[in-house]
């Protein structure tokens, strides 16, 4: 089985597009275009990706609109320049659709997500419009299902693997999610951003086992990470990379690390 | 689209301005009494569950996919609750909904005409709503000027582009499908992908700002609390969304978490609930974590009275009741 050329951690918080943003946000959006650079020069052709934004509740939603174009409001930053961003995102339906029935050959539920004025997650959109601006790349997105289990998600994952060997596709896997989450509950310049040092202290102990390329370690002590640090969806995206074939990608780089709104947030890339 | 028309925001005396004529049965009736006073007051509050199979299974004009019914109890119960809003009057229908996340502060939605068409992203196979509705705006500034004053983090929502989330339309459409009410629309202060759940002490203060807000306008208000109960639910479907054969509660459990809180509202005073929503959420992952009903019953002064459980039951598994709570204190 072929493993993919790369793959990358990113935050899906909109904060980075900010016109006048906290130093950890235009941080965070150089790491997130270096790493959008290095999939251009490693010559992937399709992005697969979960995006913890997208969270459902029933069997796993895998979107197969060839082309998804619009303009998100956010519910929630609304009254800020990165509130509203325009996407234009070109799906690999068959790398969708295959991916699809590879997650119901192995006993999951794929449901098959193609209608008009999807509301398309702004994780997904932060993320592709930072990596990608110039839409070169074509999409594979999965949900990432609020009750699915590491087990479930490392299915997908291999089932996304799968797909893209059988295709012959270069695919470059993201997963796009925040690390802790003591997020601010009140409105705040951005100078005055910061992380919780004890949030901060579990984000680093992690993010040196998973530079390290420890992924038995990282799994190990990912559900005591997330209760410690109210982990964004309990770092489920984690399962979802090594199956998907993490284990495989012989380095590892911690991009940049810092606070979005206190929240953790990471940019790390394997190759 | 039809059944969706435009009114202002108005007072009792805006009776007049609606299209739909008041049933000649309630109009002749005098108005039913208010908490708060002579004047403008809460008139009734609801909890009033909103999945998206509930609108699916009707079959409204405004709903792009078809059904072929189901989950009939609970539709039954809804309809009771439209013949007592009738009667009631009301100026607006307040709403708090746990699918407009907002992850900082309690927002109220204060676009004067929200319309557009909500694709509900996890349920987008049954609901495709198209709304097109009127903000009582007036309200809605009151309430974020009382919470704002009492301490709570807020927003002002302006703006059109945001999508209305599908638990604000459910129990706005379940309760009152011609939409001749108008509305206010209140966030829920969490964030479910850090499985974070509301504040329930936040929800009480933003339940006092709700009241003092509602009697400082002189509205007749009718508030909804759109959460279901227990939350347990299948990670599947039938093939046939609509399959009853297939729904019944998730677990003897949380059946019996939800009959154990249901029966404590039916044999009231609502205070009770206070220390009863708390277990209920812990038990059953109840949906009230959003922290609607509380905010309900806040507003209302938890009264020292019974509440109406007009419908229960399950919805994918997941526990769900229509309950009335009046407003006088008699």
């Amino acid at each position: 089985m072929a493993d993919p050329v790369f793959a990358a951690l990113v935050p899906g918080m909109p904060h980075m597009l900010a016109d006048d943003p906290a130093p950890s946000w235009a941080r965070l959006r150089a790491a997130v275009v270096t790493a959008g650079d290095r999939m251009r020069a490693a010559g992937v052709e399709t992005v697969v990706m979960v995006s913890t934004q997208w969270f459902t509740v029933l069997g796993h939603q895998v979107q197969t609109d060839p082309h998804l174009r619009g303009e998100h409001c956010d519910e929630n930053w609304y009254r800020y320049d990165y509130g509203r961003q325009r996407y234009d995102l070109t799906v690999d339906t068959e790398l969708a659709l295959g991916w699809a029935d590879e997650i119901d050959a192995r006993g999951l539920q794929a449901r098959r997500t193609r209608y008009d004025g999807f509301p398309v997650d702004n994780g997904t959109i932060t993320a592709m419009n930072l990596l990608d601006p110039e839409h070169r790349f074509r999409l594979a997105l999965v949900s990432c299902n609020l009750y699915a289990g590491a087990d479930a998600m490392s299915v997908l994952g291999d089932a996304a693997l799968a797909t893209a060997t059988r295709l012959g596709r270069r695919v470059w896997v993201v997963v796009v999610s925040g690390l802790s989450s003591g997020l601010v509950q009140r409105w705040i310049a951005p100078a005055d951003d910061r992380i919780d040092s004890g949030h901060e202290q579990w984000d680093r102990r992690v993010l040196d086992l998973v530079v390290d390329r420890k992924h038995d370690d990282v799994l190990a002590l990912r559900e005591e990470y997330a209760r410690a640090a109210q982990v964004d969806s309990q770092l489920r995206v984690y399962p979802f990379l090594v199956g998907a074939g993490l284990g495989a990608l012989e380095s590892c780089e911690l991009l940049e690390y810092g606070p979005i709104w206190g929240t953790g947030a990471a940019v790390v890339t394997w190759q | 689209m039809s059944r969706v028309f435009h009114v202002g925001a108005g007072t009792a005396a805006s009776q007049a301005r609606r299209s739909g004529p008041a049933p000649v049965s309630a109009a002749d009736e005098p108005l039913p009494a208010v908490c708060g006073g002579a004047g403008g007051g809460i008139v009734a509050g609801y909890l009033a569950p909103h999945p998206p199979h509930l609108i699916y299974a009707e079959n409204p004009a405004q709903n792009e996919p078809r059904s072929r019914g189901g989950w009939e109890v609970l539709r039954w119960g809804y309809e009771l609750v439209r013949r007592r809003l009738a009667a009631d009057r009301a100026d607006v229908l307040v709403v708090h909904a746990p699918h407009w996340i907002t992850m900082v502060g309690h927002h109220v939605n204060c676009v004067p005409n929200p319309r557009g068409v909500s694709v509900e992203p996890i349920f987008p196979h049954l609901f495709r709503y198209h709304y097109d509705f009127r903000t009582d705006v007036e309200l809605a500034e009151a309430i974020l000027g009382e919470a704002d004053d009492l301490g709570l983090v807020t927003s002002a929502m302006r703006e059109p582009d945001v999508r209305v989330d599908y638990a604000t339309i459910g129990a706005l459409h379940l309760a009152n499908p011609a939409w001749d009410i108008p509305v206010v629309s209140i966030s829920a202060n969490n964030n479910p992908y850090f499985y974070s759940d509301a504040a329930l002490d936040e929800m009480e203060t933003l339940g006092e700002a709700t009241r003092r807000a509602v009697e400082r306008t002189g509205r007749r208000a009718v508030l909804l609390a759109s959460n279901s109960l227990s939350h347990l639910h299948w990670d599947v479907e039938p093939d046939l969304p609509e399959d009853m054969s297939a729904e019944h509660p998730f677990d003897q459990h949380q059946y019996e978490g939800d009959m154990r809180l249901l029966s404590a509202i039916r044999e009231g005073p609502a205070s009770e609930l206070r220390e009863l929503i708390p277990w209920h959420i812990q038990e059953t992952s109840s949906e009230t974590k959003a922290g609607s009903l509380t905010w309900l019953l806040a507003a209302m002064g938890w009264p020292d009275r019974t509440g109406d459980v007009l419908a229960y039951g399950t919805i994918i598994g997941t526990g769900n009741a229509i309950v009335e709570w009046r407003g006088d204190r008699g």
